[in-house]
């Protein structure tokens, strides 16, 4: 098969290069004026438009933007995989100074998997059920290299062990639904170095992980970029992993490169006014309750062809008539970066304006009384099967083990944990959605789960739920204001025209046009979904609201929003909310509590500001130090990550539930006896056998926080 | 894997029980007295009488039963009333035949069935889509006897090429063998090819949109081994399960087809027995079908899984 493959593509891990023109000795990629439009039922939709940038060997560049903005049709357009809908209707894209678009596509697909490999955002669909992922591995090697299967073994198990996989024989002939998202994503990873690509395309690679195991891949691709001399185009929307990981970043709005420099310069100091936006509306962990977050208004327009104005003019805060008139055109400064705006220079040192907050009655602080929710020795086993046949007979899975803790009118309380910890499942228990296998919730003193069985209608609307998937939670037949009616009648709003009217002014509450009470979901953009089922969790009237992953499915700005919004609800009407996720810096913004949760257990409670701070329990320090941020290099050096294991099943028995991944472990007692819950200050408490006073003397993950008090 | 099997197994056995009993009680429902139909239209009630106590109908049904599930574990399956012979040979016979009927005819759709499906979704939309699409569509509005009888008509009547309809053993040669299987083959067929080309071209579709498939293609393979490796191998997996039961299906009599070929396959066995009320041959017969019907089922399902790792492995640690 090799002796077909023409010169570039068989090229050996050292090539020469090929000097066609000057940017193509120093780029190894660059994309020109590239635009790409989709056909779709409803026309031409333009996906990217005059996109340009160049990436130099060993540079690692991120695309950032938000959702729609066309990251990936530009990833996908480089490795020839936009699919029939996709068409490229002008602009270059060389790779190593020859045009890939004046290739056949055989040679294309050559080059592809060869020289230039991919890894994609979800490991898991990515992977062939059907196939050993030795196999898989192999297959590049043997298309691009012409190894026998055979002969690829041991290479596989090389490679799978250069990505960090302790038994790379068993790995390589196991199926990929025995394997865990982040070591999916080893395998992903060393199938695109197996054929010692010069540029990887990464699109999303770390979206679908946790925290904790994102930021072992994101080492990883790190220390592969640097010992192989790999130059990657990084497609993500998350800044802090930009931040991390990039040298250079593309911001991309509309179809269109807003921003391009690099790193250190772009997020730090951006210049285009969206840039400067969605950099402004990133929670932090430094804000807290009382502050409000910057967020862009209004929503991205959908674009079928170029624009006759500036792409951001609608949402701009700086906009003046001359945006409106004409197209901005992409400018570069002297050291390489270049912003498509012609008021960057004006607006060089100008902030992104912030939200008032002079309106809002201030917060506050919840009350010390009765709690509102109180949950005892709260306790969920799932799929447990019990048989008179000893084989049919199943323990069940402890999703939720012993869950203690209150819940004060008006506050929020925050829940965080990797997937899989039981997060969803004790939000789900306190709403009686799931029945508990053990334990009492008490809502306002009484018991909800049996009142919830007797069909106490009152409970159930005093208490709602907002969950993530903000699409699926509405019915796509139903308009918007015919999802709201049903809460609205269990609310006991009866008349046709009171419940008309209180529609719209839920709608306008959430910051709707009440006119959207006609709309149908798929004419509303992601974030306005999300209102929508705020607006209809509101409907009944609630004191106490469950928010599962309420934000995470949104852009930056869009987050912004909402999260401002679920703070004034607070404010306003005095909810309780359970805030559930993954994101330590939303959770920071928005709770006055936290729980952290880690294998169905409470490994630490407290307020957030104590729990943010030392002392530390084992896996909140490693969570914490996982999260990527955006500080610059004014912050100080970054402080030492702690990298954990690959998540593995909390093991069953007694004992710690973290003592599987657990850095810190001291032995044998970690393994026999459940950790003592040992309290610090201010209804701060650790479940670790590890004394408080030891703990204590870790240093701050975060030390810009010892500036505030 | 071993487990799932044994697991499958007993259930098969309960169901089968379950079969047996049904199938007892429904024929003692049916019209028609046994013993005067063995006496004869002109027999007295005596005769009749010592017939019944002969045969045991005289006794509880639940002992007649007995009688009858224990002989069938023995292997004896009763002695039909009209042939006045062991039913077991006459059946095996029947089951024979069919059993050549539904391998050749699921041969033949395995392999058209499924190429048209993948070519109808890999050139979805196209011309061979639009082709593919239309002539299932055929298939699936036109009733099968239509075609059994337009067969006959053309092949065997009017151009004479084929026998319109009967059975030679292979004892008599292969070419006569095979021109009786040919018409009844291809009605067949006809009948079930659309069902599997739709089948295979709609999971093809899902399987070639899933990411997987979009990743070997990033690896730089071949079209040819993208589709076959990575799409069809897991589109397959609910052609396999309705191939699986066609193949019960054929097994267990597709009496029309059989009738207009008179083709002597299980289906014409059961429909003679019942216009003759011949009860064992009738209760045999169907405990007949019904076990094919459930060992095809069955070997859908292990088939299933083993195609797919993850109920292969899932059931090891089960
Ligand atoms: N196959 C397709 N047919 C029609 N339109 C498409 C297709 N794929 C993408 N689009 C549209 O093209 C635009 C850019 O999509 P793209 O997937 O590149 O965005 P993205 O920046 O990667 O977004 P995300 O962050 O959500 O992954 C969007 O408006 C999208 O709806
Ligand atoms: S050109 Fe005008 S509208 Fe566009 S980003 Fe610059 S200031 Fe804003
Ligand atoms: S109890 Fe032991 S294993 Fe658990 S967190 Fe503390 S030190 Fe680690
Ligand atoms: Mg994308």
């Amino acid at each position: 098969m090799t002796a077909l493959v023409p010169l570039s593509a068989a090229a050996s891990p050292d090539p020469t290069p090929t000097p066609a023109s000057a940017t193509a000795v120093s780029a190894l990629l660059e994309v020109r004026n590239l635009t790409i439009n989709y056909a779709s039922p409803r026309g031409t939709l333009r996906a990217a438009s005059d996109v340009s940038f160049a990436i130099r060997p060993g540079e690692v560049m991120g695309l950032v933007g938000e959702s729609g903005s066309g990251k990936s049709t530009v990833a996908m357009a480089i490795l020839d995989l936009l699919g029939e809908a996709g068409r490229i209707d002008g602009g270059e894209i060389l790779f190593e100074g020859t045009d890939l678009r004046r290739l056949s596509a055989a040679h294309r697909r050559r080059l592809r998997g060869d020289r230039i490999a991919a890894v994609f955002q979800d490991p898991f669909t990515s992977l062939n059920p059907a196939l050993t992922v030795g196999r898989q591995i192999a297959e590049p090697l043997v298309q691009h290299k012409g190894f026998t299967p055979r002969q690829a073994a041991p290479r596989v198990e090389e490679l799978l062990a250069e990505v960090g996989i302790r038994e790379p024989r068993r790995i390589a002939q196991s199926y990929p639904h025995q394997l865990s998202g982040g070591m999916q994503q080893r395998v992903l990873i060393a199938t695109a170095l197996g054929c010692d690509p010069k540029l990887l395309i990464l699109d999303e690679p770390t979206t679908a992980l946790d925290v904790t195991v994102e930021a072992r891949i994101i080492e990883l691709l790190a220390g592969l970029c640097e010992s192989h001399h790999l130059s990657a185009l990084f497609v993500s929307h998350n800044l802090g992993i930009v931040n991390r990981i990039c040298n250079s970043v593309c911001v991309l709005y509309g179809s269109e490169v807003v921003e391009t420099g690099r790193t250190r310069d772009v997020l730090a100091r951006p210049v285009h006014p969206y840039t400067k936006g969605l950099v402004a509306a990133l929670p932090r962990i430094t804000t807290d309750r009382r502050h409000r977050l910057s967020s862009i208004p209004g929503t991205v327009s959908k674009l079928s062809g170029a624009s006759e104005s500036c792409v951001f003019a609608p949402r701009c805060p700086f906009a003046e008539e001359t945006c409106r008139r004409l197209p901005q055109a992409l400018r570069g400064d002297a050291a390489g970066n270049s912003v498509r705006c012609w008021k960057a220079e004006a607006l060089a040192g100008t902030p992104w304006p912030e939200e008032s907050t002079a309106s809002r009655p201030q917060a506050a602080p919840p009350a010390r009384t009765a709690p509102l929710v109180q949950v005892e020795a709260l306790r969920k086993v799932f799929g447990e099967r019990r048989s008179i046949l000893p084989w049919l007979r199943r323990d069940g899975t402890v999703a939720v083990d012993d869950v203690s803790f209150t819940i004060q009118r008006g506050e929020v309380l925050g829940v965080v944990g990797e997937s899989g910890s039981g997060k969803s499942t004790i939000g789900r228990s306190l709403l009686a959605l799931i029945e508990p296998t053990a334990g009492t919730v008490l809502f306002d003193g009484a018991d909800f789960v049996k009142q919830a069985k007797e069909g106490d209608r009152d409970l159930r609307r005093r208490a709602q739920l907002v969950f993530q998937n903000s699409a699926a939670s509405l019915n796509p037949r139903k308009t918007v204001g015919a999802a709201m009616e049903r809460p609205l009648v269990l609310a006991g709003r009866q008349g046709e025209a009171e419940r008309r009217e209180m529609i719209a002014a839920l709608l306008t509450r959430v910051g709707l046009p009440a006119a959207y009470a006609d709309r149908y979901p798929h004419e509303l953009s992601g974030g306005e979904r999300q209102r929508v089922n705020i607006a209809r969790a509101l409907a009944t009237d609630p004191e106490f609201v469950v928010c599962d992953e309420a934000v995470s499915a949104l852009d930056v700005s869009v987050q912004a929003n909402i999260l401002n919004l679920l703070a004034d609800l607070r404010d306003e009407l005095g909810l309780s909310y359970l805030f559930i996720t993954h994101d330590i810096a939303v959770v920071s913004h928005i709770a006055d509590r936290v729980l952290v949760v880690y294998g169905g257990t409470i490994c630490e409670e407290g307020p957030i500001g104590r729990v943010l701070r030392p002392p530390y329990h084992p896996y909140t320090e490693a969570l914490l130090s996982a999260v990527p941020r955006l500080s610059g290099a004014e912050d100080g050096p970054e402080p030492e990550r702690i990298l954990l294991e690959d998540s593995t099943a909390p093991p069953g028995g007694g004992g710690c539930a973290f003592r599987g991944r657990c850095p810190r472990k001291l032995g044998a007692i970690c393994d026999e006896r459940a950790p003592p819950v040992q309290t610090a200050a201010d209804g701060h408490r650790i479940a670790c056998h590890i004394p408080l006073a030891e703990l204590a003397e870790r240093a701050s993950v975060f030390p810009e926080l010892a500036a505030l008090h | 894997m071993l487990l799932y099997t044994l697991t499958r197994l007993a259930y098969l056995a309960m169901v089968l029980v379950v079969m047996s009993i049904l199938v007892f009680l429904v024929t003692q429902a049916m019209p028609g007295d046994v013993a005067s139909m063995i006496a004869g239209q002109f027999a007295s009630k005596e005769v009749i009488d010592a017939i019944t106590v002969k045969l045991g109908l005289d006794q509880p049904l639940i002992v007649q039963y007995g009688r009858w599930a224990a002989g069938i574990l023995q292997g004896d399956l009763g002695r039909s009333l009209v042939l006045e012979q062991p039913v077991a040979p006459i059946l095996m016979e029947a089951l024979s035949r069919s059993l050549v009927l539904a391998v050749v005819a699921l041969a033949v759709v395995t392999v058209i069935g499924i190429g048209a499906g993948v070519l109808a979704a890999v050139r979805r939309g196209r011309m061979a889509d639009q082709m593919v699409s239309g002539v299932s569509y055929l298939g699936i509005a036109v009733p099968d006897f239509f075609w059994a009888i337009v067969l006959v008509l053309i092949f065997g009547s009017y151009l004479k090429w084929l026998p319109t309809g009967g059975y030679a053993p292979l004892a008599d040669g292969f070419v006569p063998w095979a021109s009786h299987l040919v018409l009844p083959v291809v009605t067949l067929v006809l009948m079930l090819i659309a069902r599997i080309a739709r089948l295979t071209r709609s999971s093809m579709i899902d399987v070639l949109q899933t990411n997987y498939v979009k990743y070997a293609r990033a690896k730089g393979l071949p079209e040819k081994v993208v589709i076959v490796r990575h799409a069809l191998r897991n589109a397959l997996l609910p052609t396999i399960t309705v191939l699986a039961i066609d193949f019960g299906l054929i097994l267990g009599g597709v009496v029309v087809i059989e009738t207009v070929f008179s083709f002597p396959g299980m289906g014409r066995l059961l429909l003679f027995a019942i216009q003759r009320h011949d009860l064992p041959l009738i209760q045999a017969t169907i405990l007949i079908i019904s076990t094919a019907y459930c060992l095809a089922n069955l070997a859908a399902d292990l088939l299933y899984a083993f195609v797919n790792p993850k109920i292969r492995h899932g059931m090891g640690n089960a």
